[in-house]
């Protein structure tokens, strides 16, 4: 009789509508929602698969980005093409949030996003994406001061961006993309570019300021010096895009030193600076190491001019011994300019690394004289006093400070590092420059290093996946529980069961990192490879294998774990002058994966859950996921739409939940004949489950269950008013396939729905839950409303609620999962059932949520 | 060990591709292995060394400029019948690797690949090379 009196209404509202937009039937909502499932998924095996690329595992080319890159822009159309298609064009604005995103895909495919953005960054300013227009040494430096709190000089950068424009507003286009043509091929003849190079060198040297460059660089100069004094100079240091990343171009490029802080002499070294990109050894040096990459630009950092006491360079491990834990200093009194261009006679310490870092040798040089700052700018020669010409130039406690910040830089770039440094008049180390150290291997290029290998003992070989490649050495230490990493050792290996993206808080001084279990796709894996830590994971039975404080050599390329260290692999990592990551495949690819794999719109509850808040093609995907589930919540209260097409037919069930069950595929099995479906021919797998939660002995409450299905009606009819606001006309609901379930469920006062998708693929699965109203005041509903919530959370349900209304989400897990909390969502609906009378306290709302979670559903009945 | 049984002498691999990357990147992880490895982006450069110096193992891209990975397998087949060719290729097409095979190619492999795949490979093709010597003697 309720079918008759919805069609009734749903004719009566067909004639009432006078042109109102017709809802899709249940059929073509449901067909559609697939159809975004499918799109998702498709770009998010493709985002996955290029992730996955990162790891250093893989070759792969400039094509194969090319053509997964157009997949999935496709895919991820197709995903805003079939949301709105399922939601009659609701969804317009996600067109151009795409063509956004795409756009500046395609600028990045091209190489040119160095001709975007800002055109000075105060080095505090300065984040990750700014890599590309800062160049690598000041991208180096603001990390190294947000990151490890390590003191580097105060400044700011003129970026690639101002490079472009000096050279469009000098008319140097033309030539720049001439020279970058021909640089394009990798057999280009050196002496062929040679005119155009010069040519370029000298204009650029004599480049007039582009609009707004010289007033900008006067701001950021007069900020300055309010900061740091008036008598404030500076050091201008090149700081190409490649520069520290792989090669280190060391030398190739201008520094000019001692600068006025003036506008026009800022300016005037900075072109200097702009110029040297064409430098003869600098272009000759780059067709070497970066052959087919035409395309280079360059940034310069602007420093306060340090006013070194002392100063000098830290190898973190002795060049003579690259596989050895000894690092090397060299030190001098002054500036250390000299120093790094082999000019003076220098100090050297070598200092064994460790928690307590230890001086083993050093070198005294006899020191006659130091460069220092020159009044008006420049360096120059004095004489260094006789009582300072023969004494060690660092003290034991200088050169422990400053082994420690070294030992930190080469941890958190899990390399060794180049460090240029300076101690200043109040006796603060600064950090002046960190940059890979390549030290030649001759093991390797002879060949003999696969042999060495075979006298170290081997824990695991071939075992487990790669998630980045790399090598890294260090003491296990083995975290069981997220509390374990308040205590991680600097330059530890961390081993663990299962990965976990918590470990992003010790990566910056981990060695190398090892589980039992984890894919090379998980979001610990991708915050391994955005962070270059080597790591494998799926390393069957190591934490038996391994104990905490053991030393051990993890070779995540050839998926080897030695015990002990290995020098000899270590001494490979020093001299491997192609740090994969740093090649131009590499770099797009992560750049690309910027704007497409990350994912900022999390939570459906917040504010900034809307289409212009979406940053990546993942923000995109996600967004489509959460309204299309919307749109099939929606489908499911307007049951028009429902009893027009499909044959509901009532739950033989042995609790009086009268519910009616509409199958549009797989759901019912096919030989039920009757008009009523017995609960036993539920094929649907979260229908019955969430029945089967319901069953469960204790949840539905004897008291409740004296109140037959009659009972019901009557309440129905009985609605106060105030919930009178459109959402409880209408049925109890199933609407089901085999995975697929949408439960709209009224007991007495109060309204359920619950939506869910449960298939074999964990990232389609969501689980949606509505709860809404009751018969007694707003008080005790609303505490019912918090009980429900306290429970959800504690079954990690993303929750939201507000009086008496929650609305919960979970999702993205295997359908194991989902159908264990879909059991527990069915006790919970049947536990809560009429609770709102006994919810008399605040204090009720724990006493309740607490027995419910230990399984107490009596409690309802001791009252 | 990457040795040849006789002389003790590392065996010599030859890398083809055009893309940078690809050279770079093999270098680094077969030099690791033991072999003496060069690179080149130029596969006419790559053919006028072989001439002079032979090699074990050729790995070459297909599509390349000038000279595509057929005409190397030809040319590396004629000079020296031993010489195992593998082909790396982005476009990885049916008819081309059965003309391929009928052609002498040890292997195929479909851009990209993970490393460990084409190590696969190299090591079998070693083993191959031992075998027919074995063969012959």
């Amino acid at each position: 009789m309720d079918v008759f009196k919805g069609i009734k209404k749903f004719i009566e509202d067909r004639m009432a509508g006078g042109g109102a937009k017709t809802p899709f039937p249940a059929s073509v909502v449901f067909e559609r929602f697939r159809e975004v499932l499918n799109c998702n998924n498709k770009a998010l095996e493709i985002i996955a698969d290029l992730g996955e690329k990162l790891s250093g595992d893989y070759i792969f080319d400039k094509q194969y980005i090319n053509d997964s890159m157009k997949t999935l822009e496709e895919a991820v159309l197709q995903s805003v093409h079939a949301l709105n298609s399922l939601s009659s064009g609701r969804y317009q604005e996600l067109y151009a949030v795409y063509d956004r995103l795409t756009s500046r895909l395609h600028t990045v495919m091209a190489g040119r996003e160095d001709r975007t953005g800002p055109i000075i960054l105060d080095l505090k300013d300065i984040t990750r994406p700014h890599a590309v227009i800062v160049g690598g040494k000041n991208s180096h430096l603001a990390q190294i001061a947000q990151n490890l709190g390590l003191k580097v000089p105060d400044g700011f950068v003129i970026t690639t961006r101002a490079y472009h424009d000096l050279v469009d507003h000098n008319g140097l286009r033309r030539d720049v993309d001439a020279i970058e043509a021909m640089m394009d091929d990798p057999d280009v003849d050196v002496d062929a570019i040679e005119p155009l190079r010069i040519k370029l060198e000298t204009s650029i040297a004599a480049a007039k300021p582009p609009p707004d460059l010289i007033s900008l660089i006067g701001e950021r100069l007069d900020e300055m010096k309010v900061r740091l004094g008036q008598d404030l100079m500076l050091a201008v240091r090149s700081s190409a895009q490649e520069e520290d990343m792989d090669f280190s171009f060391a030398g190739q490029f201008h520094t000019v030193l001692n600068v006025p802080a003036d506008p026009l002499a800022v300016f005037d070294a900075y072109r200097s600076v702009a110029a040297s990109l064409f430098g003869r050894r600098a272009i000759r040096y780059r067709l070497r190491v970066f052959p087919g990459e035409g395309h280079m630009s360059i940034a310069a950092g602007c420093y306060r001019m340090v006013d070194s006491k002392i100063s000098g360079i830290v190898y973190t491990v002795d060049p003579s011994e690259p596989g050895g834990d000894t690092m090397m200093i060299v030190s001098v009194w002054g500036q250390g300019e000299a120093v790094v261009e082999g000019r003076a006679s220098a100090d050297t310490f070598y200092v064994k690394k460790g928690a307590n870092p230890l001086l083993v040798r050093q070198k005294i040089a006899v020191k006659e004289t130091g460069l220092y700052l020159k009044q008006g700018g420049g360096l120059e020669t004095r004489p260094v006093p006789d009582a300072l010409k023969d004494a060690p130039s660092l003290t034991v406690e200088q050169l422990e400070k400053l082994s420690i910040q070294a030992m930190q830089l080469e941890n958190y770039y899990r390399r060794p590092q180049d460090i240029e440094w300076a101690i200043d008049g109040k006796g603060d180390i600064c950090i002046l420059q960190s940059r890979p150290l390549v030290v030649a291997d001759t093991m390797a290029q002879q060949g003999s290093l696969a042999k060495a290998l075979q006298k170290y003992e081997l824990i695991v070989a071939d075992t487990g996946a790669v998630a980045q490649q790399g090598i890294g050495a260090g003491l296990v230490y083995i975290v069981e529980t997220v509390s374990d990493l308040d205590r991680f050792p600097e330059g530890a290996v961390l081993v663990s069961r299962r990965d976990s993206s918590q470990f992003i808080r010790v990566m910056h001084k981990t060695a190398a990192i090892v589980t039992e279990v984890g894919t090379p796709v998980s979001h610990m894996s991708t915050l391994c490879r955005e962070l270059q830590i080597p790591c494998l994971v799926n390393v069957n039975g190591i934490l038996s294998l391994v104990q905490n404080g053991m030393e051990v050599t993890v070779d995540a390329e050839d998926r080897r774990i030695y015990k002990g260290r290995v020098p000899e692999l270590l001494a490979f990592k020093t001299s491997t002058n192609l740090n994969i990551a740093a090649a131009k495949e590499f770099r797009i690819l992560k750049r690309l994966l910027n704007t497409v794999s990350s994912l900022n719109l999390v939570d459906p509850l917040m504010d900034n859950f809307v289409p212009e808040a979406c940053e990546t093609y993942h923000d995109i995907l996600r967004f489509v996921h959460e309204k299309a589930v919307g749109e099939l919540v929606e489908m499911g209260r307007d049951e028009r739409r429902l009893l027009k097409d499909y044959w509901a037919r009532p739950l033989d069930f042995p609790i009086p939940v009268g519910i009616l069950v509409i199958d549009m595929g797989g759901g019912v099995s096919a030989d039920v004949t009757g008009d009523k479906v017995p609960f036993s021919a539920i094929t649907s797998i979260p229908f019955k489950t969430i029945l089967e939660g319901l069953m469960f002995p204790g949840v539905w409450h004897t008291r409740a269950a004296n109140i037959g299905f009659g009972d019901l009606v009557t309440s129905i009819v009985n609605v106060p008013t105030d919930a009178l606001c459109g959402q409880y006309s209408g049925h109890n609901i199933a609407i089901i396939t085999n995975d697929y379930l949408n439960l709209s469920l009224r007991f007495g006062y109060h309204f359920n729905i619950i939506d869910v998708y449960c298939s074999d693929r964990a990232r389609d699965n969501h689980i949606y839950f509505r709860f809404l109203g009751g018969a007694t005041d707003i008080t005790k509903r609303s505490r019912r409303a918090r009980l429900i919530a306290i429970i959800l959370e504690a079954f990690g349900f993303n929750v939201e609620s507000k009086g008496d209304i929650v609305i919960a989400r979970s999702g993205n897990m295997p359908k194991v999962e989902i159908v264990r909390t879909l059991n527990i969502l069915g006790r919970l609906v049947g536990f809560t059932r009429q609770l709102d009378v006994q919810m008399d306290s605040d204090e009720q709302v724990d006493r309740y949520a607490e027995a419910f979670l230990m399984g107490d559903y009596e409690i309802v009945n001791r009252r | 060990m990457v040795r040849t049984d006789d002389d003790n002498k590392r065996l010599r691999l030859l890398v083809i591709d055009d893309e940078p990357i690809v050279g770079r990147r093999l270098q680094q992880v077969f030099t690791k292995m033991g072999f003496d490895v060069e690179t080149y982006t130029n596969p006419v450069a790559a053919m006028e060394t072989m001439d002079r110096h032979p090699f074990d193992i050729v790995v070459t891209d297909l599509k390349m400029e000038g000279l595509d990975g057929m005409a190397v397998l030809e040319r590396v087949k004629k000079k020296n019948p031993d010489t195992k060719v593998v082909i790396i290729t982005g476009y990885a097409q049916l008819d081309t690797a059965s003309e391929a095979f009928r052609r002498g190619v040890f292997d195929f492999i479909a851009k990209p690949f993970r490393l460990d795949e084409l190590k696969r490979v190299i090591i079998r093709a070693m083993e191959d090379a031992r075998l027919s010597k074995e063969e012959r003697s």
